[in-house]
């Protein structure tokens, strides 16, 4: 359903990605790993064609996203790091703009936007001002929005960034309940939240794919017995120098 | 017209009226309007709009960019510009749809200044064409002037540099005339030509010619091709 070949990507002379490749399976949900700027977040627009890789391409659903963009985005449903939400709306209000753009027949945009305001337990705040809700509501519609089109694909950049144990416990439990039939691909710094969700995992170091196995064999091969062991392991944090 | 295209320009539209400053550049703009209406009318005694008119058209120079510096610098700087292009909507619908809202509210600044005819046809008897006419031009003029906007607005993340920028290329195309004295040659009319005081006297004064129409549209065609450009160019950085 996704796959990435041999994707480059540079900032100037910053080259965030290098050579990525990977598959991912109809049904899959796969944990994307990495220290802040490692290229998790440039892996995921690449793959929603926002941006373009200098070299390499990258399928989704079997089409190219570069040549196919608009025809790739009916299949994604994106959350990206940063809630993309307009705050003079209210929630139902943003969920008929994004229904409209994401090619939602007319007469089923009333239904999907139900589906989701139940679905992601907005129904309450539905006529309420986005600017006005807490930061885990915000997540939430920003989850309600990608999936308001029934995509076959998730991507979902930080969905808990930035939220209290109990939001992210919403957030998750959320995640957990829209997962079936679809292929997700979830970024975050919550390992804990990684091994309750995914089975397979990712991890991308300085943009490049180091890890890509199963939960399971990865804490088996690194003798460790959970997730954050390993990442520490892999991306050891730096010794900072004092100058005194 | 797409119906991305509508559901885009209807967005902009509704982000025009859910701030104050749409409200405020509505009341401010008619009720300098009325102002130098009456002045006008109250000096001149002639039924004619000849003179409001190159009032109006000033006014745009200094209001149009104040509509447009939100449109894509705003939703670049708060991130919605992301959802937008990550939605199966193409840059060209995003573009037109951003104009088009624009255009529209910029058209609702047109509305009350037709009521002027209204005064000066109970009053005298005015030269109805030179009127339609002159409308005409300055409706052509600030569709112009949004795609300059909107072009601005595209390439920047702060509100005020697309405004500055806007300004910039619209104050030089309104006084480039005023130059004309320090250039000789073919260069001339040149400068004549991009500069926009010219096509408008004409259409106040009931001239509509092909090449004033298609300076005006072409001119929006430009600044909407290179929005688009700005927009994709993005996508490579």
């Amino acid at each position: 359903m996704i796959i990435a070949q041999k994707i480059s990507k540079y900032f100037g002379k910053v080259e965030a990605l290098k050579d990525i490749s990977f598959e991912i399976g109809q049904g899959e949900i796969v944990g994307f790993l990495g220290k802040n700027g490692a290229g998790k977040t440039t892996l995921m627009r690449i793959l929603t064609s926002y941006l373009t890789p200098n070299a390499g391409r990258a399928f989704i659903a079997g089409k190219d996203v570069t040549q196919k963009g608009v025809a790739v985005r009916r299949h994604i449903g994106y959350l990206p790091e940063t809630p993309s939400l307009y705050p003079y709306m209210t929630v139902r209000e943003y969920l008929k703009f994004a229904a409209q753009l994401k090619d939602i027949p007319v007469r089923h945009i009333g239904r999907s936007i139900a589906k989701v305001l139940d679905d992601c337990r907005l129904s309450y705040v539905q006529n309420t001002l986005i600017a006005h809700l807490s930061k885990g509501y915000q997540q939430r519609i920003g989850i309600a929005q990608a999936i308001i089109h029934d995509p076959a694909v998730l991507i979902l950049d930080e969905p808990t960034n930035g939220l209290d144990p109990t939001q992210i416990q919403q957030v998750r439990k959320l995640i957990k309940d829209i997962e079936h039939q679809r292929t997700v691909l979830l970024s975050t710094h919550n390992l804990f939240e990684i091994e309750k969700i995914a089975r397979r995992i990712l991890i991308i170091n300085r943009g490049q794919l180091i890890k890509d196995q199963s939960l399971e064999s990865l804490l088996k091969e690194e003798g460790a017995t959970g997730l954050e062991e390993v990442f520490l392991k892999l991306n050891p944090p730096q010794v900072e120098r004092s100058d005194d | 017209m797409t119906n991305k295209i509508l559901v885009i320009a209807r967005k902009e539209l509704f982000t025009y009226f859910k701030s104050p400053i749409a409200y405020i550049i509505l009341v401010v703009t008619t009720s300098v309007f009325n102002i130098f209406f009456y002045m006008i009318i109250d000096q001149n005694r002639e039924a004619t709009l000849h003179d409001i008119f190159q009032v109006m058209e000033f006014m745009f120079v200094f209001l149009v960019p104040l509509l447009t510096m939100h449109v894509f610098a705003e939703e670049k700087a708060t991130g919605t510009m992301e959802f937008l292009m990550t939605t199966p909507t193409t840059n060209t619908d995003i573009v037109l749809g951003k104009y088009w809202g624009s255009f529209i509210f910029f058209s609702l600044m047109m509305v009350m200044p037709a009521v002027y005819y209204l005064i000066i046809e109970y009053f005298g008897q005015p030269d109805r064409w030179a009127v339609a006419t002159g409308f005409f031009g300055l409706w052509l003029e600030g569709a112009f002037f949004v795609a300059i906007g909107i072009l601005t607005s595209s390439w920047a993340r702060s509100q005020v540099v697309a405004a500055i920028s806007a300004y910039a290329t619209i104050f030089l195309l309104y006084f480039s005339v005023s130059f004309l004295k320090y250039f000789s040659g073919p260069a001339v009319e040149v400068i004549r030509y991009l500069g926009t005081l010219g096509h408008a006297a004409n259409f106040a004064v009931g001239l509509i010619t092909p090449g004033d129409i298609a300076y005006y549209v072409s001119g929006i065609i430009f600044c909407l091709f290179l929005t688009r450009i700005s927009m994709e160019n993005r996508l490579w950085h």
